[in-house]
């Protein structure tokens, strides 16, 4: 048999990268994925940080920010950060990351590295580089399936501050779920202060499974919270615990100002919005709901 | 942690499958719904080896540690396993160096000055030196050989001892010296569940008056399969000689199993599944093929019985050979064995460039037949791949060609015996005789090479059941006069091949193909 008629039998069946499908009497027999740690270090090179700053400033903020309508709340918590941070946002889109990477200020965007769900965005190459050169991320296994050492405390010891969403994946139907204590983690044991992110009406903007924005620019909001240190002493899960009521704070101050969100958290009234107790209707219902607002906020609504 | 085996079905996703053919391999598209069963995964080897075979020596089963066995002024005789298994040879330093100069070590310790070593051949050829000194190591080799290190002589009257004769009347006969001795040390590698145990002492060192007992065409028939020895009459008989011996003879068996890793790294393919292939794989794969292919068949051969296998070794026992057999028997069929849903009507094999007759050598037809319908066929437990007349398809070239040093008894059989007859018994009736006690074949056996005068019978009487259970053999690829000279059918094709099956199984059989090397044993339920 000729070579052509050799590697005819061979490719049979099997895509372009020589992969064949698994026969399904053998799904059960398949090996686990051996953990491939996708290098991306190249993405955080002098050349490459020009680069990602061009596309950044060039190309996906200004996109971002035609086909929405963002309203950055509380940056000035942030000017006096000059160490590296640890950003907790909630997830809910993919708009999320350019909204927050969009609106930091430049000098902690530009040292700002991104984790990225390994199984999501670094799974096949092309993805894993594109997404590392834009985002500047990184893996981050959320699900324990794999057991690849995490870059995060390397790169805070480096001086980059990390941008996390310890919901662990973007939200099924636009209400936050409980925060996971990774982030909680690194931040004691690291040393390093969480801030605080919370966006709204980016769920409503582009929910999972669209790929470009909805139609006449959505409203969207950026609120970013004061840097939370972790105290002497404190154990991650009490930071965890502080840093979740700092988020259902942030959260509840875009429907109730600033002054009675933080009033009701003192008082204990706040929880992490996880939507209401009702049918899934409902639940998407209400946080589809276009986060419009025609006047500036008042920094107190009424004082009763 | 290794995969277990499994029986895969062929669907539309399936890649073409990898078959063996003699010195070569293809890849073949089964039909849909066919059954392949895949051995379990290479299992890992120990990793401290020479300390497995230390604390086996020392903390022993049934019986004192070696060193308590061990004293001056005694005979110690170690005997070996020879160059037939296991299959293909493995990369140097072989297990066997490695125990055999631990036990030396020991031997030395102790002040034991009578020491010899002598490779359990049996009526196979003897081996070169060469062989001998890649097998025990230099070391050995150069304090041994030749006075002390030698092959087992079955036609050496004068070096024959009668020990006794079982309740069944089968006579028990074997090496002068290793009965005489204080203690026999076996050597042993289990590469199939056939091999081992009571086979170690009583067939090793045994002549052609004991052996008879059990290689004939009625014991084989009887032993279904030899791979199964409580099902075995082979092992049955095996055992009562075994009793004999026990009864006269001290053994210390050291017994060891090795994993599947049966092709080197550069041929890493052939060991792994076919839908697991990464590029560099079918790279591997093409390039080697095409390679293989182009290459005269002479040096085809000799490349593919220079290709060492880098096998691990999964368990060194030692102790009273009864117990030592029944942990490494756990240790093999935790490597090979896959259940299998019953029967189907047609089953396939993929016949490789070797069995345990032609190593450094050529498979000829017989050893063909000896290997697919004897060794393969036999690789089940409960009952049979194929159904009772079910077809037989085997990949192999199937070449009239015969090693005249090494088989000269063969060529004979195949011209003379097989253009009269095929049928096991009118053989072993009509021949068996004659071609074990030829003068000429004794000869070439004791001062040459060859094998025993009567191994082609044995190694007829080993498909002898195959061949009794099947409706039709067919060979793919197979040269057709030589095939039909062994009563088998050549096909070009599967196709072809399946097409000639219809007559027996009909037009839409059930297909099992057993896909081995690496070794796969079928329990069928």
């Amino acid at each position: 048999m000729g070579l052509f008629r050799e590697a005819r039998v061979l490719t049979a069946g099997r895509d372009w990268r020589g992969r064949s499908r698994t026969p399904r009497s053998a799904a059960g027999h398949t090996p686990p994925d051996e953990p491939r740690e996708f290098p991306t270090g190249w993405a955080r090179t002098p050349a490459a940080r020009v680069a990602r700053r061009g596309l950044q400033r060039g190309l996906l903020t200004p996109l971002t920010w035609s086909q929405t309508r963002p309203e950055v709340v509380g940056l000035e918590g942030l000017a006096g950060v000059t160490g590296p941070v640890v950003l907790v946002a909630n997830h809910a889109s993919h708009l999320d990351t350019p909204l927050i990477l969009g609106s930091l200020p430049e000098h902690i965007a530009k040292r700002t590295a991104v984790g990225a769900a390994a199984d999501y965005f670094f799974d096949a190459r092309w993805r894993a580089a594109a997404t590392a050169l834009v985002f500047n991320a990184f893996p981050v296994e959320r699900y324990r399936s794999r057991r690849l050492r995490s870059l995060a405390p390397q790169l805070l010891a480096r001086g980059w501050s990390l941008l996390l969403f310890p919901e662990a994946t973007r939200s099924e139907d636009g209400w936050m779920s409980p925060l996971r204590m990774g982030a909680a983690q690194l931040c004691v044991t690291q040393r390093v202060a969480a801030v605080p992110v919370v966006l709204r009406g980016t769920y409503a903007a582009m929910p999972r499974g669209r790929n470009w924005p909805m139609r006449g620019r959505p409203r969207v909001v950026v609120r970013y919270g004061a840097p939370l240190k972790p105290e002497q002493g404190e154990s991650a899960r009490l930071f965890n615990v502080r840093l979740s009521q700092t988020v259902a704070r942030l959260w509840a101050e875009e429907d109730m100002g600033w002054y009675a969100s933080l009033r009701a958290q003192a008082g204990g009234d706040l929880a992490l919005p996880s939507g209401p107790k009702a049918a899934e209707w409902r639940r998407m219902w209400e946080s589809t709901r276009p986060v419009s607002r025609p006047g500036p906020a008042p920094a107190w609504r009424d004082g009763a | 942690m290794s995969r277990p085996g499994f029986v895969l079905e062929v669907d539309e996703r399936t890649p073409a499958l990898l078959m063996h053919e003699g010195e070569g391999f293809r890849l073949e598209k089964l039909p849909l719904g066919s059954r392949v069963v895949y051995p379990p995964e290479s299992l890992p080897g120990l990793r401290d080896l020479d300390a497995h075979i230390r604390e086996a020596l020392l903390h022993p089963l049934g019986c004192e540690p070696l060193p308590e066995l061990l004293h001056a002024g005694m005979r110690l005789t170690i005997v070996f396993d020879d160059l037939s298994i296991p299959l293909p040879q493995m990369k140097t330093p072989d297990i066997r160096q490695r125990i055999i100069e631990q036990v030396l070590e020991m031997a030395a310790a102790a002040g034991v000055d009578d020491v010899e070593l002598i490779a359990g051949n049996a009526l196979h050829r003897r081996m070169t030196p060469a062989e001998l000194k890649r097998t025990v190591g230099e070391r050995v080799f150069r304090s041994f050989f030749p006075h002390h290190l030698r092959n087992h002589d079955a036609e050496d009257r004068a070096n024959l001892t009668e020990i006794g004769t079982t309740k069944h009347g089968e006579v028990v006969e074997i090496n002068k010296r290793a009965a005489t001795s204080d203690l026999i040390v076996y050597v042993n590698v289990t590469l199939t569940a056939m091999s081992g145990g009571p086979k170690s002492v009583s067939v090793g060192l045994a002549s052609y008056r004991s052996l008879k007992h059990h290689h004939n065409v009625h014991t084989l028939r009887h032993s279904r399969s030899f791979n199964d020895p409580p099902n075995s009459a082979m092992h049955h008989s095996y055992n009562r000689m075994a009793g004999v011996l026990d009864e006269h003879v001290k053994i210390f068996q050291i017994e060891t199993s090795v994993n599947n890793d049966t092709f080197p790294t550069q041929l890493g393919f052939l060991n792994k599944r076919e839908w697991e292939w990464t590029l560099k794989d079918q790279a591997a794969y093409l390039a080697v093929k095409r390679a293989n292919d182009l290459t005269p068949i002479k040096q085809r051969r000799q490349i593919w019985h220079r290709t060492a296998a880098p096998y691990g070794i999964t368990s060194v026992t030692a102790g009273a050979p009864g117990p030592v057999h029944e942990v490494t028997m756990g240790h093999v069929l935790r490597q090979q064995l896959t259940e299998v849903n019953g029967p189907s009507d047609i089953g396939i094999w993929g016949l490789p460039y070797i069995c345990p007759y032609n190593v450094n050598s050529i498979m000829n037809p017989i050893l063909m037949m000896s290997l697919g319908l004897g060794y393969f066929f036999n690789l089940y437990r409960g009952q049979p791949l194929v159904r009772p007349g079910g077809v037989a398809i085997y990949y192999h070239p199937v070449r009239n060609e015969f090693h005249p040093v090494h088989h000269p008894s063969y060529i004979d059989f195949y011209e003379e015996v097989l253009a009269e007859t095929t049928d096991p018994v009118a053989i072993e009736t009509k021949y068996e005789e004659q071609f074990a006690t030829d003068p000429w074949y004794i000869h070439l056996y004791r001062n040459s090479y060859a094998y025993h005068g009567v191994h082609p019978l044995y190694m007829w009487y080993w498909g002898a059941h195959a061949l009794e259970h099947l409706g039709q053999v067919i060979v793919v690829g197979g040269d057709r006069r030589t095939s039909e000279r062994m009563g088998f059918r050549a096909a070009s094709t599967l196709g072809d091949a399946l097409e000639m099956a219809k007559e027996k199984v009909g037009g839409s059989p059930t297909i099992t193909y057993q896909h081995t090397p690496p070794l796969s044993m079928a329990d069928v339920r």
